[in-house]
């Protein structure tokens, strides 16, 4: 009672406060009305109603097939814990060669070898998605090659500088860098 | 008055437990409403769905009562798809509901695809990306603050939500503390509706309460569990156990081909030959190989424990079982994982079950609304007297000076 | 398949927790301890990289050494006195690389 009796005093002076009070973490529910558009957005790019991804970086033809190349999203990588800073691309390829390509690889730089051509698209073909590592050190005029292995046993091979592939992951680079 | 010490002192700590119980709550009551009206419509969402979107009900007809095989399905896919890709089929546990497929088309978009399990019939379709009930989910598991700030954070929402199942075990233990003998409440319910809104929410309050025991023990351990699980995957403790590491095709063993892919095992050859090997799995969910290298993945509820899915990886080249995850084979954090999971929303023997979460998901809704009543009309009427006895106070002491 | 079930994941399915592994990137830190190189491997979610096949090639491509990780995850190379580097291969297309000039010295 006296409890209460103390805290009445302020009470005259701001009674909204002392009335609403209680309800404000209700304030909370503003954090998913005002995050549904791009909740919505974000749905959207992973379903690929956009397309590819948020930014196409181009098609290419490479060897006998054609590949389109995307960003997932037109932003720097991430940080995946010990494996370091990941970029996420989407490929797809032309509905022609689907069948007839058996993988495609991403890498930074010029594989050595088909054992070394990099991370494997997986997924769909028409929607196949690589998560790249970039190391810290990565160059900003290193080149993204692509490695298309065919069901015949036949490798194809593009490169993009990445400065086209995704000016984002450059701009990340060079701010790392500094 | 007389009154025993004793009694006295026990009148007090009782006091203290309900000004405990009462604060606990009150705070965040309408936060808390928030997540629990969300989470009872999370519950129900795929027979919200179900209501008012008839293709992704599985109408039987009347004449044919068999289900079709995976390949059934595939093949209608394929003939009224031409050139789509399909990543995965999934025949729900639930039989009200249509068998759905997740289909890529050449233009890279996706669609899910609703299929009626006996004829065939191509019922609905729907873009991947929204849908209402991974909407409904996302607001209540984490207020759809996003997954973006890195592969191995969990949202920030996801903490504000599952933390909540502190207070609210808290909230259960303290109000059974409270509330003397409430056993005797399940042989004599009260609820008297004409004794004005307090007695009436009090009533409620304690009457759910009760008999939303089990519920609401069931709810906030399994929320807690969600806030430990999410601080364990960011200290990078695997949930698959230290050994699993992924399992892939050697390269040696994909055959080449002149003529462009070569025929895979067909899914239902591989689902036989899981069944061959394995009693009692009822195939469920298929993936087909993402990579060249990868693997038929097949799950099936467990029948032993259906809280869990078994998965087998089957090597669509030579039909070899490459990986049979039983539920004896998961690790126990797996396993937890899982049950958890399954314990907080239902979603393991079919409508029935899901329907009791739902009235069990109003009741806890409307208990924390009933507790936020209680405290204010409590509160209001306590102030008031204050007010009066302040009042009176002053006259008193203005008639004095 | 894991990582695109991952990202999805990671922005949808959350809550939905379906059965699909976690991230699988894998991982290799190597360090110079006095005669031999010792190396980590891993992936991203935890996972051990125990049994998994790790090599070491000199630059023409001939294959010095091929060991797997013991059940630390680690695993020990001798030095080599030309330039070549070591490789995780999980399975085609889940491979890392570190070259000899990335190596770490303590």
């Amino acid at each position: 009672m006296r409890e209460v009796r103390q805290r009445s005093k302020g009470m005259n002076k701001s009674s909204l406060w002392f009335r609403w009070r209680f309800h404000l973490s209700g304030l909370l529910i503003l954090i998913p009305i005002v995050l549904t558009p791009s909740y919505i957005e974000l749905m959207s790019i992973f379903g690929g109603a956009n397309g590819l991804g948020e930014r196409t970086v181009g098609s290419r033809q490479v060897g006998p097939w054609t590949i389109t190349l995307a960003e997932q999203f037109e932003a720097g990588p991430i940080l995946d814990g010990p494996a370091g800073y990941m970029k996420t691309f989407n490929a797809a390829l032309c509905q022609e060669c689907a069948e007839d390509v058996k993988a495609v690889y991403i890498r930074l730089g010029k594989p050595r070898n088909l054992r070394t051509a990099g991370v494997i698209g997986f997924g769909s073909p028409y929607h196949m998605s690589f998560t790249m590592p970039v190391a810290e050190n990565t160059s900003t005029e290193q080149l993204v090659w692509l490695t298309l292995e065919g069901w015949d046993g036949a490798l194809h091979q593009t490169q993009w500088t990445l400065e086209e592939a995704s000016p984002a992951t450059v701009q990340f680079l060079k701010q790392l860098q500094e | 008055m007389n009154v025993d010490p004793k009694i006295k002192t026990h009148q007090k700590r009782s006091q203290w437990w309900f000004l405990l119980h009462s604060w606990l709550a009150m705070p965040i009551w309408l936060f808390l409403f928030f997540i629990c009206l969300t989470g009872t419509i999370a519950t129900v969402s795929q027979e919200i769905v179900w209501l008012f979107d008839s293709s992704v009900r599985a109408n039987p007809p009347n004449d044919a009562a068999t289900v079709l095989s995976f390949d059934e399905v595939i093949d209608v896919i394929e003939r009224d798809f031409p050139g789509a890709y399909i990543e995965q089929i999934t025949r729900p546990v639930k039989s009200q509901f249509a068998l759905t497929a997740e289909i890529s088309y050449p233009d890279s978009t996706s669609e899910n695809v609703f299929i009626n399990p006996y004829t065939g019939e191509i019922q609905g379709r729907a873009a991947t990306g929204f849908n209402f009930r991974q909407f409904v989910r996302a607001i209540h598991g984490w207020l759809l603050i996003p997954f973006n700030t890195g592969f191995t954070r969990y949202s920030l929402g996801w903490y504000m939500v599952s933390i909540l199942g502190i207070p609210m075990l808290l909230s259960l233990i303290t109000g059974l503390v409270v509330y003397k003998k409430f056993w005797r409440g399940f042989l004599h319910p009260r609820l008297r509706v004409n004794r004005g809104a307090r007695v009436f929410w009090g009533d409620f309050h304690r009457l759910a309460g009760i008999w939303s025991i089990p519920f609401i023990f069931i709810i906030s351990i399994t929320t807690i569990w969600f806030l430990i699980q999410g601080l364990l995957f960011e200290v990078g403790v695997p949930f698959n156990g230290v050994s699993t590491a992924p399992i892939y095709v050697a390269r040696d063993d994909v055959p080449t081909s002149q003529e462009g892919r070569p025929p895979l095992l067909l899914a239902d050859q591989a689902i036989a030959k899981v069944n061959s090997r394995y009693e009692n799995v009822e195939a469920q969910m298929l993936y087909f190989p993402s990579t060249a290298f990868d693997h038929y993945r097949i799950l099936g509820r467990s029948q032993a424990f259906p809280l869990v899915h078994e998965s087998f990886l089957v090597n669509p080249y030579t039909g070899t079982i490459d990986e049979a995850m039983r539920v004896s084979e998961q690790p126990g954090l797996m396993l937890t994982r899982l049950s958890m999971r399954a314990l907080h929303t239902g979603d393991f023997v079919g409508l029935s079950l899901k329907l009791v979460y739902f009235f069990f998901g109003v009741l806890l809704t409307m208990m924390i609304f009933s507790g936020m009543r209680i405290w204010t009309i409590r509160t209001f009427k306590a102030t008031k007297a204050a007010f009066r006895q302040k009042k009176a106070f002053s006259n008193l002491s203005g008639g004095l000076s | 398949m894991k990582l695109r079930h991952f990202q999805t994941l990671l922005a949808v399915l959350m809550a939905v927790f379906s059965q699909t592994s976690f991230a699988h990137f894998p991982f290799l830190e190597c360090t110079n301890e006095a005669s031999n190189i010792v190396c980590i491997g891993g992936f991203s979610d935890g996972s051990s990289a125990q049994g998994i096949t790790v090599d070491l090639i000199s630059y023409d491509e001939e294959i010095i050494a091929s060991k797997t990780f013991n059940d630390r995850s680690s695993v020990e190379f001798q030095q080599l006195g030309r330039e070549f580097y070591i490789l995780l291969d999980a399975g085609p297309g889940h491979t890392v690389e570190v070259d000899w000039d990335q190596i770490k010295t303590p």
